[in-house]
């Protein structure tokens, strides 16, 4: 029931296009026409290298200035910590459609319609990613964090080389769905991004899908879904364990 | 200095996220607010309108159309997601047998950007040649006008829904079933206690918190429901699967008024917070 | 300590300053950059004209096809907000010209050098007067016309013996009832003598209620002094004729997206499209017997059919470096012989005056038999009135063409007059 669709779509996409009303499982020959097509149309190529740049420079971000806000919020004393807290609680619950035409509109002022720092910059600070690296740090034993400063190790050193080596799970999991959401996002891209060779994949799968270049041909339109689904799926299957577990964490600490 | 030092050092460190909620929270909301006095069509320069866009909202029958179809979806996805969720949790903290298989494939979807799920299901659900009807006629039973029947496009959308997004929560629930202490059923076993009654005096109230944690998550998902129906109806048919979100985008993008759609964000955002205060209220209970 | 920190954001606002100026490399200075539709053979031959022309000519031209979702208008109008627009837009629909000309970012084109010349010889002077916008200048280049008539499966056709093809409304519902069948047993029609796209979105009405309501009402307008026109007894006509096809199940509901293209496997007659259908079928599908037809008429209507010309105009955006560059391509672009090129590409009727006298095309279409259907239509097209406001009147429209048409839970009557009002309403709010 949860893996069959997935199956159908991959046979379907390797399926001369005249078996497509009538396949059910295995079609009665295999084709890589649908690909084939897909790679001469559309950059799927460099689309995939801009949502790797573009993931990993977000998930980089957010591990860091999370860790390093989560680490003021948690671990020093200062006037308007909490106010600080509940703001962040408070954005998180605020929907994203209020903020969307203002965030165009500064890209616009900004110059970043048609560059990576419109993908990457918004995304960098993530409340979620703070707030979980905060209740992680409230774990870690005083103790350390007191003998590194007795070594005379700066605040960003603590952050680090003591609290990071001690936080791998955190890191892991906030890694994982910042990842995750960073690379499945549509919406954004389909704004701040004209330029074909600057789209992420979601972006140019859907325009490819949804728009008039597939010629309304199924077989191509399901090839280029599962590609891609396929990087994600191929991750997925190498940390099946932590996916999960990250997920289940990120619910849990809300 | 030291002194100094130590309550600059933690604005320092805090800084990013205050230029960010400046940037990219702050001003966006005030922008809004600007904007829901003005007409704009996001080319021309604005032009103030006062209150008419605000007036607007309460005669617009689509929007409040669409806010309902929202309501509906949620009152279908979220009910539907729990008790599949808890079930097949359930199921999944008995057999032991093949357990991280099935629990790695209930996840598969998840992970799987929207766009594909929407595209897949489009195939899967197509009145003529989807593979669904295909197996309804198959054992004899009708076929369903899955996106293409009023009233049922919606409860399909929400399926898709529920399917793309119970994995998660399977997983959620299945580490609040491990939290249930073994001695409370060996307690319930020696009373006799039936299986029913066990899940419904015992594990129900233990996993309290996740139900709670699964409505609230699910009711801010599914509010910000819009690449299903953008991709799969377009909000047909005869309105059934216009999302609050796809008004809003239509308004703002098809038409270009702007600022009647930042008046509908502001609104629907109120709408959103009002709903998730009742639910708390309610569950916490 | 400080220091260190400081280092620290300064290595992360270089990662910021890299990725937002290592992208724009796609236009350097100077360099012109021109949008396509999506259309393969449109691609194919924007791509070729372009290669001609930098081979030989700066500045550079560069391309990429408009990044459109379900419709270009969204992306155009972010990219107009961004003034990251292209310098050429080929694709722009006529009736959309108006509302970007009146945003004043469009080059008016009459204050090009040699633009008025050379448009006066490609172009009937009626067509000049068409385009002119509100303010007497002209902002669009009228580049092709598709008239949006009737495909049919020829070997079909000579199933059903026809010999004359169904003109009237009722010679086309009686071959669809004998033609829609239930082909495998399962108590479904599983082939039908049509298909149009039955989704709410505005802009499918142009491949559907507009042909029709044009061939019944020999070419009104649909406004008429920002007030709706078509409030009249050819719409009802149109309305209940779709009723029909949707209620007897000639047509099915279902969307085009969710299937295989029905008329390329066989599963439907006909097909209401413009003769860009005509190469992708022969892409496809190569042995497939197809020709075409006007659309029908109500059973009274005397004359000829008119219909919708589905025109597409090129502009060029004000925010481009070079217009007259822009204009000096275009110029090549549409000499007698790229047009001809296009028009053999893409099957499109480029919009010329001697399209149907110069030898060059006379010869073409005789060739290819399947295209002469919609060359006898070119002279009986129609584009859309010229209104800021169309996308939102089309989509009232298509409101109550769905309950109406679709799932038939409106009278035609009732419906007509329900879409008009409402259009009047929304220009009444307008005009406040």
């Amino acid at each position: 029931m949860f893996i069959y669709p997935f199956v159908w779509m991959l046979s379907a996409s390797l399926a001369p296009e005249s078996e497509l009303a009538t396949l059910t499982v295995i079609p009665s020959e295999i084709t890589f026409e649908n690909y084939q097509v897909l790679l001469d149309k559309i950059p799927i190529g460099r689309a995939l290298l801009n949502s790797v740049i573009v993931a990993s420079s977000v998930t980089l971000g957010v591990l860091v200035f999370g860790s390093m806000i989560g680490y003021a919020l948690s671990r020093l004393e200062f006037r308007g910590r909490d106010t600080i807290f509940y703001i962040i609680l408070f954005t998180m619950t605020l929907p994203f459609h209020i903020t969307l035409i203002p965030n165009y509109i500064l890209m616009v002022k900004f110059g970043w319609v048609d560059t990576y720092a419109a993908l990457i910059i918004p995304y960098m600070i993530n409340a979620f990613a703070i707030i979980m690296f905060r209740q992680y740090f409230k774990s870690i034993p005083q103790d350390l964090i007191d003998a590194a400063k007795i070594d005379g190790c700066g605040e960003l050193r603590i952050i680090f080389q003591i609290l990071w080596p001690n936080s791998i799970p955190a890191l892991v999991t906030i890694g994982i769905i910042t990842f995750m959401a960073s690379w499945n996002e549509v919406l954004w891209p389909l704004i701040v991004i004209r330029d074909e060779q600057l789209m992420t994949m979601p972006q140019l799968v859907t325009l490819f899908a949804v728009g008039g270049r597939a010629e309304s041909q199924l077989g191509v339109k399901l090839a280029s879904a599962v590609l891609l689904a396929l990087p994600i799926l191929v991750a997925y299957m190498f940390f099946q364990k932590y996916f999960i577990q990250s997920m289940a964490s990120s619910g849990l600490k809300e | 200095m030291n002194i100094r030092h130590k309550t600059i050092l933690p604005w320092l460190l805090v800084s990013p996220y205050i230029i960010h909620l400046l940037v990219f929270v702050a001003f966006p909301i005030l922008f809004s607010l600007v904007l829901t006095f003005n007409k704009w069509n996001i080319i021309s320069p604005m032009e103030y309108i006062g209150l008419s866009n605000y007036s607007r909202i309460l005669h617009d029958r689509q929007f409040w159309k669409a806010v309902g179809n929202t309501l509906i979806f949620l009152s279908i996805h979220i009910p539907l997601q729990i008790i599949v969720a808890i079930s097949l949790a359930e199921i999944l903290n008995q057999k032991i047998k093949l357990r991280p298989f099935f629990r790695g494939a209930f996840f598969l979807p998840v992970i799987v950007s929207g766009v594909v799920v929407s595209i897949l299901w489009q195939q899967l659900l197509g009145f003529d040649t989807g593979i669904f009807n295909r197996m309804l006629t198959s054992i004899g039973l009708g076929r369903i006008g899955w996106l293409i029947d009023p009233n049922w496009a919606m409860p399909s959308i929400a399926i898709m829904a529920t399917w793309k997004n119970v994995g998660l929560y399977i997983v959620l629930f299945l580490v609040g079933l491990q939290t249930v202490p073994k001695a409370y059923y060996e307690a319930a076993d020696i009373e006799g206690a039936t299986k029913w009654q066990k899940f419904w005096h015992i594990t129900l109230p233990m996993i309290n918190p996740t139900i709670f944690m699964v409505v609230i998550l699910s009711t801010i998902g599914g509010f910000s429901l819009f690449i299903e129906p953008y991709v799969m109806t377009g909000g047909g048919p005869l309105n059934s699967t216009l999302s609050a979100v796809l008004y809003i985008y239509k308004q703002a993008f098809f038409y270009y008024h702007m600022g009647y759609s930042a008046t509908l964000g502001i609104f629907f955002a109120m709408i959103i917070l009002f709903v998730i205060i009742i639910q708390k209220k309610f569950i916490e209970k | 300590m400080c220091i260190k920190l400081i280092l620290l954001s300064l290595f992360l606002s270089g990662i910021c300053v890299f990725a937002s100026s290592c992208s724009k490399n796609q236009k350097n200075d100077g360099e012109l950059l021109f949008w396509s539709s999506n259309n393969l053979p449109e691609i194919e031959f924007a791509q070729d004209m372009i290669e001609t022309w930098n081979a030989s000519n700066s500045p550079h031209i560069n391309f990429q096809p408009v990044p459109e979702g379900q419709s270009s208008e969204e992306m155009i109008l972010a990219a107009v907000v961004a003034k990251t627009t292209p310098d050429i837009y080929a694709n722009m629909r006529q009736g959309d010209v108006e509302f970007y000309a009146e945003s004043h970012v469009l080059i008016p084109l009459d204050t090009l050098d040699g633009f008025l010349e050379f448009m006066y010889a490609r172009c009937d002077s009626s067509v000049m007067d068409e385009i002119r916008s509100a303010d007497g200048h002209t902002y669009q280049v009228p580049w092709k016309i598709n008239p949006i008539i009737v495909l049919y499966n020829q070997d079909y056709y000579d199933e059903l013996g026809v010999v004359d093809y169904p003109r009237t409304y009722s010679a086309y519902l009686s071959l669809a009832e004998k033609f829609k069948k239930d082909m495998d047993g399962d108590g479904y029609v599983d082939r039908w003598f049509g298909n149009t796209e039955s989704n709410v979105l505005w802009y499918q009405r142009f491949f559907n209620f507009i042909p029709l309501y044009y061939a019944a009402s020999g070419g009104s307008p649909l406004i008429e002094n920002n007030k709706a026109a078509f409030n009249n007894e050819a719409a009802v006509k149109v309305f209940t004729f779709l009723q029909t096809l949707y209620k007897n199940q000639y047509f099915p509901i279902e969307r085009l997206a969710a299937r295989r293209d029905p008329f390329l496997y066989g599963d439907i007659a006909t097909k209401w499209t413009g003769p860009w259908d005509v190469p992708f079928i022969q892409k496809f599908k190569p042995d497939l017997n197809f020709n075409a037809h006007p659309m029908p008429v109500p059973d009274d209507y005397i004359g000829v059919s008119h219909t919708y010309a589905d025109p597409k105009s090129i502009v060029i955006f004000k925010y481009s470096s070079n217009p007259q560059k822009a204009w000096d391509f275009l110029q090549q672009f549409l000499s007698i012989e790229n047009d001809f090129k296009f028009f053999s590409l893409s099957k499109q009727f480029p919009r010329r005056k001697d399209l149907l006298t110069d030898s060059i095309f006379v010869n073409y279409l005789k060739r290819n038999p399947q295209l002469a259907p919609f060359a006898k239509q070119a002279k009986y097209t129609h584009g859309i009135s010229d209104t800021p406001y169309m996308k939102e009147i089309l989509a009232l429209i298509s409101q109550e063409y769905e309950a109406c048409v679709v799932y038939g839970k409106k009278e035609p009557r009732q419906a007509i007059q329900d879409a008009a009002q409402a259009v009047d309403l929304l220009y009444l709010n307008l005009s406040q």
